[in-house]
């Protein structure tokens, strides 16, 4: 047993394994428990709790101060060793608190919002099961666990997705993500076989810790070159496709994204904790994780596709009208700055737009639950046949549901970026970065920054519009039916307070003492200086300015358009592509699923007719020649034996007519026979 | 009394207690057959912990490393001119077969529990499960050629008349093919037996010998004999230690299967009992990849490495193939089958790479395959038992219905496609692994092949979440409307402590896989040692 775990640091990892293990625990005992008990919810909420306090402890002895690593012998094959183990330093302390500190406020409201589920307590099984799962992949060490629960991670979002598994929509849409998401497991997967052939360990803080061994590996020469081994340099582009493809499948990057729309088929508190705040991010964070591996090329990549992703799914988000659809697609968005922030080196930067974007996100989808539960009861009461998450219903809310509205506009600057909110550190701290990144680079790279900021904007319009067709404006359903009966209200404190708690953390108090610099922000100070240039260069002043200013025009104009003209623009080239989302998901339907379908049938057609046929061939042949054999035994080799013994009898029967018995006939062919004899004799 | 002697012969005697009692006992056959596959499993773990390991146990090539071994004289007979004949019954085991000892006695113990659903003639049914338990048992510990040759065959006869006899609707077919097709390996296997039984000699008596062991050291071949090492002689103008080579592979590929010699799988699986499906799927499939380590790659290393190239293609191209057909199945059971093919393919990928990390890979995936599928084919039961149909697009929503049994189907396919946890995932992770290794170890298989097994691994996924999606979930409707419903109860408690045992096992190794990979790990370092040295 190979330990090195000197007094105080027992501690460490005690809490460590208590923070991972507590959630765990709480999903055997809910899956234990008999049908449909109440205490479920507390349950898993204790665990969480549990996980909180822990996170906390730990945040405070490693965040700026050490980092912790302990590994266990796992098993052993051939030479090589399989170490199982803990990796504290400030990127996984800082997850672990944000999981946990987000899971709490979800956990309270899913008590309130699954409530009258039949299945409660399988609810917070898997709910429970998915906190074990992040909180395990954000500590673990190797990369063997990482992988383990990186897939966990993603079966246990299938498994809510699917959660209500008697609609179709629902398990269509758990398939899916499973299997696009697997997608990335496989890049995933031959990426740490690749690392693990060329280094010879899984152990993520010796291939990636400060002067790792990913580091100190030169590319040189058209090699890769490791300490025991070389590689083509082309195996170093396989490792970044394969993590690449990870990330974009977790985080919902192009060409893998459109697994995240659907999945907000399973419960909003659910898209609010996993969809929104903490697994999507788990792309990010592998990001973070292995960030010395990537070349400046590759990094750039990134930056592009992060910015495209962000554009994309912007300009999706405008007209779409499924309230939830659309939170989801401005999830893709801000998950498309922060891949676009790691790729222009604003490490820290990027992961702090995934925290706060974790907050002020799993706010708005909260307060989205809210008001879909409330649309969910008039629907009940008054029979309607509507779909409670579509805004063409909704307006005027704000009346009814005062907290949740003010939630949700606190929610909804912070994604805009307005100052004061936390949001508005995190992103700009993104595009300032953006724009010295590409004054490093040729022209063109100016389109990753202008487009980054424009995406800002058709987040400000949509986010606009979104909030004005629900809480402003007529309610659309007393317009057509005004005898509506409905009896709404912001709901019992399992809703108001993690609401109010989460509006709170989207403020920049939380985050820094300074509302307009980014830089002082403790947890920006803490991630560390990696790759970053402390410059003072004029974007700085000029973009928060620019951006604040533009965005306020444009809330004022998409406010004006939906609130006093009440648009309803329909039509239009550029309107079909939006509202059919880029037609990804039709084309990945026609090309990709059903061609692989047709190849599966047709090589299924290959093993029955040529395979299985070459198989019945033989067989066929070999029957035939057995005929044939049988026929030639019957008729040649029996036939000749048959000929013999009829030739024999015939003799037989021609000699037997001499043997009559009377002397004059033996007289007479005695005669015959030398008279035959005499007449060959003389004509010789 | 030999502990491996015991093991292999205990299920004949209670067949021949079977055969003894009359028939209207028929009733406690099948707790004699499962008090006989316990004792066995009983027996086998005892093995298993009282196993020693250490680079002195490795086996492989080295005779005084066996354990358990029990070496008797068994036809010795002085042919004159011709020499000796030595026949030895000569049993042991190394790493190699320990794992498979263990796995195929739990997988009896599983396929007796499900032959409660078989009705008649139960006296022919439960002799014969017992006859095929023997032979299943000697092939694993045989280290004798004619004595495995002799269990290889001893499996079809009784395999031939279950299936044949308590199958489908089309089980003369099936219970045909199948056995022409094995058959059909095993004939030539006989002639490279004797080819080298007319090689080898035993260095001690200097008589030819059938011992496997012998047969692995060159120095014991005689000069100019036709498999020997340095005569270089030539069958048919090829090389004769590659034609041996071959036809030993094809037999035991057959056994796999590996693609293209699969076609007897599906149809036999699909008419099949149920308990013949899982001793099919958990066991016989083994043989051939313990076959292939055994006797393919240790008695024709230098083959085996020249040849690696094309092991690993055909490795490569089981999987994804399988994989595709099972995509496109509707009979659920065909599925399953197909999906074995693919699974099989990582053990051959793994062996074709050479290196410690693929061959233990390729191990625990017979060892986790044995448990998986056995699951995967009993829980197909469980649904054919209650209604006689299996078609996916006839079922809808059994989720709703069958709760219980739907955890179950969830817990194999998502063991099965390698979800982490389970032993599959580490199985195929490693397969993997030492593929890609390979080329930088020894040079053997191109970096791509694992790359591209890689993509089974996606394939799987896509297979299993679609069946669970169209039969498990949705709203409940069945083509056999109300009847079905009535039918489809829930699983029973036999059903239960069936299934319980083996998704435990597929946990336990998928959580700690050095169950297997401690006791396995030094034969596998011997043997990959082995193939390197030559």
């Amino acid at each position: 047993m190979e330990k090195f775990i000197p007094g105080t640091e027992n501690d460490l990892l005690l809490y460590t394994l208590i923070a991972v293990f507590a959630p765990l625990l709480a999903a055997i005992i809910n899956f234990c428990l008999p049908a449909n008990r109440k205490h479920a919810g507390w349950v898993s909420t204790g665990a969480v709790l549990t996980s909180a306090a822990m996170a906390a402890i730990l945040f405070i002895h490693i965040w700026e101060n050490k980092t912790f690593h302990v590994q266990q012998l796992w098993f052993g094959i051939g030479d090589t060793k399989v170490f199982a183990g803990i990796w504290l330093n400030n990127l996984s302390v800082m997850m672990l608190g944000l999981v946990s500190l987000i899971a709490l406020p979800v956990h309270i409201y899913s008590i309130a919002y699954m409530h009258h589920d039949a299945r409660f307590n399988r609810y917070f099984t898997y709910l429970s099961f998915f906190c074990f799962s992040m909180l395990a992949l954000v500590v673990v060490d190797s990369l063997i666990l990482f992988y383990a629960f990186w897939e966990l991670v993603g079966f246990s979002s299938y498994l809510l997705i699917g959660f209500w598994f008697t609609r179709e929509a629902a398990v269509q849409a758990n398939k899916k993500a499973f299997i696009m998401n697997r997608i990335g497991d496989v890049g995933l997967l031959a990426a740490i076989i690749i690392l693990f052939s060329h280094f010879h360990t899984f152990d993520m803080v010796a291939l990636f810790g400060e002067d790792g061994l990913v580091a100190n590996a030169a590319i040189f020469n058209h090699l890769w070159i490791a300490p025991n081994s070389n590689l083509p340099v082309a195996w170093h582009y396989v490792v970044y496709a394969g993590i690449f493809l990870a990330v974009a499948a977790k985080s919902a990057q192009f060409p893998l994204h459109s697994w995240l729309p659907d999945a907000m088929e399973g419960p909003t508190s659910v898209s609010a904790l996993i969809h929104a705040a903490t697994m999507v991010a788990a792309g990010v964070f592998l990001l973070g994780r292995v960030y010395p591996l990537f070349t400046a090329e590759e990094l750039d990549a990134f930056a592009i596709i992060g910015c495209f992703t962000a554009f994309m799914a912007a300009t999706i988000a405008l007209t779409q009208n499924d309230l939830k659809r659309i939170l989801a697609y401005s999830t893709i968005s801000q998950l498309g700055f922060m891949v676009m922030a790691m790729g222009v080196g604003a490490y820290q930067s990027s992961l702090f737009h995934l925290v706060t974007h974790a907050f002020f996100k799993c706010l708005l989808f909260l307060a989205a639950g809210v008001v879909i539960h409330e649309m969910q009861h008039i629907k009940e009461e008054n029979k309607l046949d509507i779909n409670p998450q579509s805004i063409l219903y909704m307006g005027g809310l704000s009346g009814k549901l005062p907290v949740t509205c003010i939630a949700a506009i606190i929610g909804a600057m912070a994604l805009i970026g307005l100052p004061g909110t936390s949001g508005y550190l995190s992103k700009d701290s993104i595009l300032i970065q953006a724009f010295e990144w590409s004054d490093s680079k040729g022209a063109y790279f100016k389109l990753v920054p202008i487009t980054a900021l424009i995406t800002a904007l058709l987040t400000a319009f949509y986010v606009t519009r979104l909030i004005a067709k629900v809480f402003f404006g007529d309610f659309k359903l007393s317009l057509v039916n005004p005898n509506l009966k409905f009896h709404i209200s912001d709901g019992g404190w399992n809703y108001v307070l993690p609401l109010i708690a989460l509006a709170l953390c989207s403020l920049f108090p939380l985050f820094s003492s300074n509302w307009l610099q980014y830089e002082d922000s403790w947890l920006f100070e803490g991630l560390g200086k990696i790759g970053y240039a402390d410059t003072e260069s004029v974007y700085h002043s000029l973009i928060p300015g620019v951006l604040t200013a533009s965005s306020l025009v444009v809330i004022a104009t998409a406010f004006f358009l939906y609130i006093r003209s009440k648009a309803s623009a329909h039509s239009g080239p550029l309107f079909r592509v939006s509202y059919n989302e880029w037609y990804v998901d039709k084309d990945y339907n026609k090309f990709v699923v059903q061609g692989v379908l047709l190849l599966s049938n047709a090589l299924y057609w290959f093993d029955r007719n040529i395979i299985d046929g070459i198989i019945n061939l033989f067989s066929s042949i070999t029957k035939a020649l057995a005929a044939l054999s049988a026929w030639a035994d019957r008729y040649i080799v029996d036939g000749v034996i048959y000929l013999l013994t009829v030739l024999v009898r015939r003799t037989g029967n021609f000699v037997r007519m001499f043997q009559v018995g009377r002397v004059q006939y033996y007289l007479y062919s005695m005669l015959a026979a030398v008279l035959i004899l005499f007449i060959l004799k003389s004509m010789i | 009394m030999n502990i491996l002697t015991l093991l292999i012969f205990i299920p004949v005697l209670f067949g021949v207690l079977i055969l003894l009692m009359p028939s209207k006992w028929r009733a406690s056959y099948k707790y004699i057959t499962l008090l006989a596959t316990l004792v066995q499993l009983a027996i086998s773990v005892w093995m298993y912990v009282n196993f020693k390991t250490g680079a002195a146990f490795g086996g492989i090539n080295h005779e005084g490393e066996f354990q358990f071994m029990q070496k008797l004289p068994w036809i010795h007979l002085d042919l004159g001119v011709m020499g000796k004949m030595q026949i030895d019954y000569f049993v042991g085991i190394d790493g190699i077969s320990l794992p498979m000892l263990v796995m195929s006695a739990l997988v009896m113990v599983i396929a007796t529990l499900a032959s409660w659903e078989i009705k008649s003639n139960l006296k022919g049914f439960f002799a014969l499960f017992l006859l095929l338990d023997m032979a299943v048992m000697g092939v694993f510990c045989a280290l004798d050629f004619f004595l495995f040759y002799l269990f290889y065959e001893l499996m079809l006869l009784p395999l031939y008349f279950l299936i044949g006899m308590w199958g489908g609707v089309r089980r003369e077919f099936a219970a045909i093919k199948f056995f022409l097709y094995t058959l059909f390996g095993s004939v030539f296997m006989l002639l490279v037996m004797i080819g080298l039984y007319l090689s080898v000699t035993d260095p001690v008596t200097g008589s030819h010998t059938f011992n496997i062991v012998q047969m692995m050291n060159p120095a014991n071949y005689a000069d100019g004999a036709v498999f020997s090492t340095v005569s270089q002689a030539t069958i048919l103008g090829m090389p004769a230690r590659v034609v041996g080579f071959v036809v030993l592979f094809i037999a035991f590929a057959i056994k796999v299967p590996v693609v293209p010699l699969h076609t007897w799988l599906p149809v036999a699986h699909v008419e099949a009992p149920t308990p013949v499906s899982i001793i099919l799927a958990g066991v016989l499939l083994k043989i051939g990849g313990y076959g292939i380590i055994r006797i393919c790659f240790s008695i024709f290393p230098d083959v085996a490495v020249s040849g690696a190239y094309w092991l690993g293609l055909l490795g490569v191209v089981s999987i994804l193939y399988g994989a595709l057909n099972a995509l496109a199945q509707r009979d659920l059971k065909r599925m399953i089958a197909y999906s074995s093919v693919s699974h099989m393919g990582f053990v051959l990928l793994g062996i074709a790479s050479q290196t410690a990390e693929g061959i233990s890979g390729a191990m625990l995936q017979m060892v986790s395959h044995g448990f998986l599928s056995s699951m995967l084919f009993f829980l197909v039961g469980v649904v054919y038992n209650r209604v006689h149909d299996r078609d996916i697009y006839n079922f809808r929503g059994l989720g709703s219905l069958m709760p219980k049994y739907t955890a179950f189907v969830m817990i194999a396919f998502f063991a099965s496609l390698g979800l982490p946890g389970f032993s599959a995932f580490v199985a195929e992770a490693f397969t993997l692994v030492g593929a890609f290794k390979s080329q930088s170890v020894n040079g053997l298989l191109p970096y791509w092949m694992s790359i591209c097994g890689a993509v089974g691994i996606l394939l799987s996924a896509a297979y299993f979440l679609w069946t669970l999606q169209r039969m498990f979930f949705g709203s409940v409707s069945f083509k056999g409307g109300e009847v079905w419903k009535i039918a489809l109860t829930d699983i029973t408690a036999r059903e239960i402590i069936t299934l319980v045992p083996l998704a435990i096992m597929a946990l336990l190794l998928g959580l700690m896989p050095s169950l297997v990979f401690n006791v396995i790990n030094d034969s596998v370092l011997a043997f990959a040692n082995f193939l390197k040295v030559g």
